[in-house]
């Protein structure tokens, strides 16, 4: 029996997008608030895991056509290429670097290397977390 | 279409709250990931993605600063010729718009650029008789107005 599946529909077009960009906020604070490329990059997965229950696993790989292994050895390159980074510039491996800019509507802010880091470590969690989940899913 | 946009704008407001930041930066940068998600995630609603017909709007503005400037001169030359050598005729323009304010969009545009003009619109809203200062081919005239501006807006409202 198939059901109408309506509700759940109409109200993941919505949350969804509120978890993403909470999951964006959580990400940047990450420098002086609580927060952070892990629990950044685990809810960006919870609103993938919202999006799979919805839906199924067909449609969630139609958005995000990405093998997640791949995205795993991504972000590992991107916190190994920072690292490697601050070798290139005589420093000890994984030396940062930060400066503060002045954007026309975003006001001062300050750029630091450190993001970058993040970014992989968001891209492995994600990677991780869709990889089991997806796994798990396709084993019947 | 106008859900999607007002979600953006609710997603930017979303992002303000969540940063107690309310400053227009804060919104510009709620909004552009408001966006991004939306672009990405397009597929789940079930009209097309919003930026779209925005998109097209700005295309038809271009297109009527085009015809304005280009059909001025026409005119121009027109009047500055010593002999009057002209054509003038009205003919009947089937159209494919059917909403209210396309067929008058439609009719304003072809009324502002020189050389055409609306005379009238038929009863049942499917054929709008224009004026035009010269017509040589009454077939090129009607595919001209068919190809570029009732496309453009059929691009904005479709």
């Amino acid at each position: 029996m198939k059901t109408n599946n309506v509700i759940l529909e109409t109200a993941t077009r919505i949350l969804l997008f509120i978890i993403l960009v909470f999951a964006i906020d959580i990400f940047f604070a990450g420098h002086y608030y609580p927060g952070g490329g892990f629990i950044g990059g685990l809810i960006f997965a919870g609103a993938l895991v919202l999006l799979l229950i919805t839906y199924d696993i067909k449609t969630v790989a139609k958005f995000l056509p990405f093998n997640y292994l791949v995205v795993i050895a991504v972000g590992l390159l991107f916190a190994v290429g920072t690292g490697i980074g601050g070798l290139l510039f005589g420093k000890a491996f994984l030396t940062h670097w930060f400066t503060y800019v002045d954007f026309p509507i975003l006001g001062k802010l300050s750029l630091h290397t450190a993001v970058l880091f993040d970014i992989g470590v968001v891209l492995v969690v994600i990677g991780t977390a869709m990889a089991i989940i997806q796994t798990i899913g396709e084993s019947d | 279409m106008a859900f999607q946009m007002l979600l953006n704008i609710f997603l930017a407001f979303t992002y303000m709250f969540m940063k107690t930041n309310f400053t227009l930066g804060s919104f510009v940068v709620g909004y552009f990931w408001g966006f991004v998600f939306l672009f990405i995630f397009r597929k789940l609603f079930n009209t097309r993605f919003y930026f779209h017909p925005v998109y097209a709007t700005f295309k038809l503005m271009l297109l009527f600063l085009k015809a304005l400037v280009q059909s001025t001169f026409g005119v121009v030359m027109l009047i500055v010729k010593p002999k009057l050598d002209i054509k003038p005729g009205i003919f009947a323009l089937p159209i494919e718009l059917r909403k209210d304010w396309e067929i008058l969009l439609l009719s304003s545009l072809i009324s502002l650029t020189p050389g055409t003009l609306t005379v009238q619109v038929s009863e049942d809203n499917s054929v709008l008789y224009i004026h035009a200062i010269n017509i040589d081919d009454v077939k090129e005239e009607i595919d001209g107005i068919k190809n570029s501006f009732e496309k453009a807006i059929l691009e904005v409202s479709r």
